[in-house]
């Protein structure tokens, strides 16, 4: 699976780790994966370190993930990009909507 | 013992021994079945063609017509599937194949054993339902193939509609390419002349494709047609875009999208670019200026007017804006490789001639590609900053004729309606409603917005027009205006428009502005028209046919004259 994610003990926060291509073939199991996670505040997190790719329909699905996050008070952050993905998340000025590290 | 999987399947006997027949209906109806009965292989066929039969049991040696034959006829015709069961006393292996071979599914030796009959009745019917499935899920599929057809129909139809606005072409300086694809995966151009004599051009890449990008893109047209038509900002334009966006898209759907502006009063170039690739604008063999994505794209969150991060470039004559959505940096070749960025800034290094830069753009990416099947599709824009300009004739603008008439309206604007709102589009809808002025609706809008602007920033505002001479300072000066305008407490702007008839088919229109501040010592300043303050006032008199300057510098009198000889 090229998703995973785990939720801390103390459900803060949930960490998605993306594997390889991330687009719209992951489109399923990336809301899959969070879907049914509800956390008591705190944070999403994205793990982008060992994505290779990111286009714009994943860009999609991030926003898609900040909208389940705000329903519970949460926020997203993305983190571990490479300059490649970084580049394309400052294009479409993500990070003025999400938190990067 | 009668068994659901029975209730109402219809098996047809086939025997010409009566004995037979009568065997085997008894045991099928103790099974829950419902029989008919044929005695011969032309009795079975015509009997499947008039009735609703699942299932055959079929004799193999019989008068007039045998199963073999039965068999064939009846699978040729059939259209769903019904399975033969071949009824056989023969066990040698050549007849047995010879039964498959004619249509046969299975077959049954005589005598039968009532157990048996059972399962192989059962299990013919599962398989005829599992081929139900598949043929009811082609059907299906079938159906909604047709479906996706007519909506790529209706698709192309709405895109046409949407650019039905044209100004491409050398005259105007316009060139785009949209790759015969690219509308069905979302991309658009929109453009509209504004009031300056240049124009505005939307370029746009929508998330998802075909209808669902076509929903996006049809308001985006309205509001920016006819938004840009009523002399609204552009910020304006994009925030009333966006807000109909964010209501109607899918969370996870977005509209990368870049606005250019060609000021042709000012030679200043004003771009906004909203998750798009750089844009480059190239002069003398070089690039000189890249306009990166500072916003975020439309239809994800909320944004005022003021909040567009807006780029500005002075521009000189023969100046090239290019801009692209992201299929040109993306695209395949056979290998693997994508064409990127690298390749893209050589074609600039490596030009020659820039009027052929466009060409050279599309047809490298093109070589690149091998022919490969793009995944995304290739739309490219330029804009060259042309010293004159031409477009088509303005005839499809006029609205239905309207008599002339003679008339006159006066608005009177405090600083707070200054500060609140851009008034000039509902006066200049006024002007339209009250005035069929056939061929000079741009110019008066020009006119007056100059007028308008230079009451506001040199009058109220009290700020100096020599500040705009650098590129620098252009956009200090806007910074300046927002600043002064929120925090000034008076001053305001009356605007008085006449309107006399000239003949039957000809007026005058006069356009007067007298603004709160200290006016200047305009008798000292050379009355060149040339010369007069600023490059706004110098467009007013080039458009009108005589200007004045009134009282202590304060107010401006402009006279425009219209005509309809055709």
């Amino acid at each position: 699976m090229s998703i995973s994610i785990n939720v801390s003990d103390d459900n803060k926060t949930a960490t998605m780790k993306i594997n390889g291509r991330f687009d719209f073939s992951l489109h399923n199991d990336f809301r899959k994966a969070y879907k049914d996670v509800s956390l008591s505040g705190g944070e999403y997190a994205v793990d982008l370190s060992a994505t290779d790719y990111l286009d714009s329909s994943a860009l999609g699905m991030l926003l898609l993930l900040k909208e389940h996050a705000e329903s519970q008070g949460c926020s997203v952050k993305l983190t571990g990009f490479s300059d490649e993905i970084k580049e394309i998340l400052t294009i479409a000025s993500f990070d003025k909507i999400f938190a990067l590290a | 013992m009668s068994r659901s999987s029975a209730d109402n399947k219809v098996v047809l006997v086939v025997d010409d021994d009566s004995t037979n027949r009568m065997v085997l209906c008894a045991l099928l109806k103790e099974s829950g079945y419902l029989s008919l009965i044929a005695e011969n292989g032309e009795e079975a066929v015509n009997i499947v063609d008039e009735n609703h039969v699942d299932i055959i049991l079929l004799d193999v040696m019989m008068p007039i017509m045998d199963g073999y034959q039965a068999a064939k006829i009846i699978k040729s015709r059939q259209i769903n599937f019904i399975p033969i069961i071949f009824l056989t006393a023969m066990t040698d292996e050549t007849a047995l194949a010879k039964c498959i071979d004619s249509g046969g599914d299975d077959f049954l030796t005589k005598p039968f054993n009532h157990t048996l009959l059972n399962a192989k009745i059962d299990s013919m019917l599962r398989i005829a339902g599992l081929y139900k499935n598949i043929a009811d899920q082609n059907i299906e599929i079938m159906e909604k193939n047709i479906l996706v057809e007519q909506e790529m129909v209706v698709t192309k139809k709405l895109f046409e509609k949407i650019i039905h606005n044209d100004l491409r072409g050398d005259k105007t300086g316009l060139h785009y390419s949209m790759s015969p694809m690219s509308m069905f995966n979302g991309d658009l151009i929109l453009a509209e002349k504004n009031q300056t004599s240049g124009f505005d051009v939307l370029i746009a890449d929508f998330t998802g494709h075909g209808l669902s990008a076509a929903i996006g893109a049809l308001p985006v047209s309205d509001v920016f047609h006819s938004m840009t038509q009523k002399c609204f900002s552009f910020t304006d334009m994009l925030a009333e875009a966006n807000s109909k966006l964010i209501e109607l898209l899918p969370t996870h759907m977005f509209m990368a999208s870049g606005l250019i502006s060609l000021d042709r009063s000012n030679n200043v170039l004003s771009v906004i670019n909203a998750g798009l690739p750089a844009m480059y604008l190239y002069r003398d063999g070089q690039i000189v200026h890249t306009f990166k994505s500072k916003n975020i794209p439309l239809g994800i969150s909320k944004l005022s007017s003021s909040q567009f991060e807006v780029e500005m470039q002075t521009l000189e004559y023969g100046d090239r804006l290019f801009a692209a959505t992201d299929g040109i940096m993306e695209a395949n070749n056979p290998h693997g490789e994508m064409f990127g960025l690298d390749r893209l800034l050589s074609i600039f290094e490596d030009n020659q001639h820039s009027e052929t830069l466009f060409n050279d753009i599309l047809s490298s990416c093109s070589e690149f590609c091998e022919g490969a099947e793009q995944t995304d599709d290739i739309t490219l824009l330029e804009v060259c900053h042309l010293e004159n300009i031409e477009y088509m004739s303005d005839k499809e603008l006029v609205n239905e004729q309207r008599l002339a008439s003679d008339w006159a309206i006066q608005f009177s604007l405090d600083i707070k309606s200054l500060r609140q709102f851009d008034v000039l589009p509902y006066i200049m809808q006024a002007v339209n409603q009250l005035q069929p002025l056939e061929s000079g609706r741009t110019s008066v809008h020009t006119v007056l917005t100059e007028m308008f602007a230079n009451a506001l920033d040199h009058g109220v505002l009290k700020l100096d027009s020599s500040m705009k001479d650098t590129p620098q300072g252009y956009m200090d000066f806007y910074q300046e205006k927002q600043k002064r305008l929120e925090s000034m407490d008076e001053g305001h702007i009356q605007i008085s428009l006449r309107h006399e008839l000239d003949g039957e088919s000809g007026g005058r229109l006069s356009l007067h502005l007298m603004d709160s501040g200290d006016g200047y010592d305009y008798k000292n300043v050379d009355v060149d028209k040339n010369q007069y303050s600023g490059r706004g006032l110098k467009l007013v008199s080039s458009l009108c046919t005589q200007i004045k300057v009134l009282g202590k510098g304060n107010s401006v009198m402009a006279y425009y004259d219209w005509s309809n000889k055709d």
